[in-house]
């Protein structure tokens, strides 16, 4: 009884974390799908979203400039990453490239310890995130509304960018087919370059908006890793409807897992995984080549 | 015998003679931190068998390396194992997690088995903090390391450090030398023809896919035997001996002292440990230093320090002979 009335509690739950998941997984998909690299860096840009926030947070108290500049100061982070490092061992191949996103990883993770310290850190809302509001029959946090609003924003940005814009169909292409996009005489590597960018920025939003979510803590990058890889496994590399109905199906596991199995909830995602892999061994939406 | 392979035999001679002298040669503080060198080696030559050989990138090597050192010290404590069958056991049950986890990752290319090497990783390591029946969960579960029981001889103590390292010492040398023939064999052949080109493989007829389990079977067990070695020599396990980090200390090992030679992954091994003896004393900061030497090899010498050392080695040594011989053969 009691577990059928939190249900739709617990769904709402699970869709703020499966719509925030998405906001990562996206940038990291199109970057795999276009480049051809799995960003083993990009849980630590999201993790920087969530500390650069803190700091900005920390310096002036505006919530709401927290909001606007440290995702574009994390997005500046990716391009850099992308201009002066990854770039040089592109000609090394796909290996060499994860391994350089994962040492840049290691790096970030290590100096974000350095700088904000080993322990959680507190984020304090504005007043009008920070109350709750009858919801479900429960009084519900505002601040979940405003992170499942806020990533439902950007989602429907970023489809119609992709769908209905010139860019957007330069990305598409790229993803689909990078030699002839660069025969057609489009600067791949600025594509490249604009795309890591705009995916360190949507990694750095979902840090800002789930930093006080989830805990601001230097384990961040490696927590949340783990579902992106499973949402990439599950979704299919690559693809972003994929990544969509993957990121929303473990956002669901997990917090309806928690309510009927409290001690095998983690394992959920996992068999979830392993399943994929069995019948579906390319994932969800994933082409086999 | 050609100069260079006398040489190689010396070398080898010379660096058993110092291995099997090292109790008489240093104290009992460096003498732990040389059989953590070796553990490690061992860890990181597994771990090669599959980086460096097959190409497979993993990042879920831990899982093997833990659930070993978690076999060991429970079959020690649970069931009274004498030390060398629970060594042994904690080879096996890396192997047959390897089986396992093997007929998953090896399934797909290059970049799913990063991903599915560190999912499974997580996996494993979830199970290990959740059963805590078994393992303790965080608070981990402890076993004094037992005697070494010899047919016709009787039991060896384990509590002195010197008779500990000789058998490290012995287990790790028969591992390596095992490691370094299967290289030779067939299967370690086909390994290499793997990372190369897998398609021609799968054309001249190979079981591409069996070949890979296999491969990641043989990786396993060795990182399991490690890891069952670094439990007894804890005589402690917790949750850090499976967890993500333990994955990427042994990637970074191998990479840093490099994947292309054989005795690249022992070289990383023994560097970053002692590295990370040495600096942790003096900086909280070494993990920093670390990981910028691993993006700095990552750049400028994919090779690791191995691959420095070789073309090192062939500037100053090579050079001269090049330039000689054919010098010789104009007179002769």
């Amino acid at each position: 009884m009691d577990t059928l009335a939190a249900l739709p509690v617990q769904a709402l739950h699970g869709l703020v974390y499966g719509m925030l998941l998405f906001l990562v997984a996206s940038g990291l998909t199109l970057i795999f799908g276009m480049m051809g690299v799995l960003n083993f860096a990009h849980g630590a840009l999201y993790m920087l979203g969530a500390y650069f926030s803190f700091s900005i947070l920390q310096w002036t108290g505006q919530f709401w400039l927290s909001l606007l500049v440290a995702p574009l100061l994390v997005a500046l982070a990716g391009a850099l990453i992308e201009r002066f490092l990854l770039r040089k061992v592109h000609s090394y191949g796909h290996a060499h490239e994860l391994l350089l996103t994962f040492g840049v990883a290691y790096i970030i993770e290590e100096l974000v310890k350095i700088f904000w310290g080993n322990e959680p850190l507190r984020v304090v809302l504005p007043a009008l995130l920070a109350g709750s509001i009858p919801l479900l029959g429960i009084e519900y946090p505002v601040y979940r509304l405003f992170i499942l609003g806020v990533s439902i924003v950007v989602f429907i940005i970023m489809f119609f960018v992709l769908y209905k814009t010139r860019a957007g169909i330069i990305v598409r292409a790229s993803v689909a087919n990078k030699r002839m996009v660069d025969a057609l005489g489009f600067n791949v590597p600025l594509v490249f370059l604009v795309l890591f960018g705009m995916g360190a920025w949507l990694a750095g939003l979902a840090g800002v908006i789930g930093g006080p979510y989830l805990i601001t803590n230097p384990a961040m990058a490696s927590t949340i890793i783990i579902d992106l890889f499973v949402v990439v496994v599950v979704g299919g590399l690559g693809s972003i409807q994929g990544a969509l109905i993957a990121s929303l199906l473990i956002g669901q596991l997990q917090s309806i897992g928690i309510l009927v199995l409290p001690q095998f909830a983690i394992f959920f995602e996992f068999l979830l995984m392993a399943l994929v892999l069995i019948f579906r061994p390319h994932g969800l939406m994933g082409e086999s080549k | 015998m050609t100069s260079s392979a006398w040489l190689k035999w010396l070398l080898l001679a010379v660096g058993l003679a110092v291995l099997a002298a090292m109790p008489w040669l240093v104290g009992e503080y460096p003498l732990n931190l040389i059989i953590t060198m070796i553990i490690y080696s061992l860890f990181a030559l597994s771990y090669n068998v599959l980086f460096g050989q097959a190409g497979l990138l993993s990042f879920g090597h831990a899982a093997y390396f833990g659930l070993g050192a978690y076999t060991s010290v429970l079959l020690f404590k649970d069931l009274g194992f004498s030390l060398l069958p629970g060594i042994l056991g904690a080879g096996l049950a890396g192997g047959i997690l390897g089986v396992l986890l093997g007929l998953f990752v090896v399934r797909l290319g290059g970049t799913y088995f990063a991903l599915l090497t560190l999912a499974f990783n997580a996996l494993i390591y979830a199970g290990a903090e959740k059963w805590r029946g078994l393992t303790g969960g965080e608070d981990g579960v402890a076993a004094m390391r037992p005697d070494l029981h010899i047919p016709f001889y009787g039991d060896v103590g384990m509590f002195s450090t010197v008779h500990w390292y000789y058998f490290v010492l012995i287990v790790v040398l028969l591992s390596t030398w095992f490691c370094w023939h299967f290289t030779r064999t067939p299967l370690g052949r086909l390994n290499e023809c793997l990372r190369e080109n897998e398609d021609r493989a799968r054309f001249i007829g190979y079981n591409v896919y069996m070949s890979k389990v296999a491969v990641n079977v043989i990786s396993a067990f060795f990182a399991g035997l490690a890891g069952g070695m670094a439990g007894a020599f804890q005589e402690f396990v917790t949750v850090t001996f499976i967890n993500l980090d333990k994955a990427t200390d042994v990637l970074i090992m191998t990479f840093v002292g490099g994947s292309g030679t054989f005795w690249g992954p022992i070289l990383g091994a023994c560097f970053l440990t002692y590295l990370n003896q040495v600096l942790s004393d003096l900086t909280e900061h070494w993990t920093l230093i670390q990981g910028i030497l691993f993006v700095l090899l990552v750049m400028y010498a994919p090779q690791g320090l191995s691959g420095l050392l070789i073309s090192l080695k062939d500037r100053f040594w090579g050079a001269r002979a090049g330039k000689l011989s054919p010098a010789a053969k104009g007179e002769g």
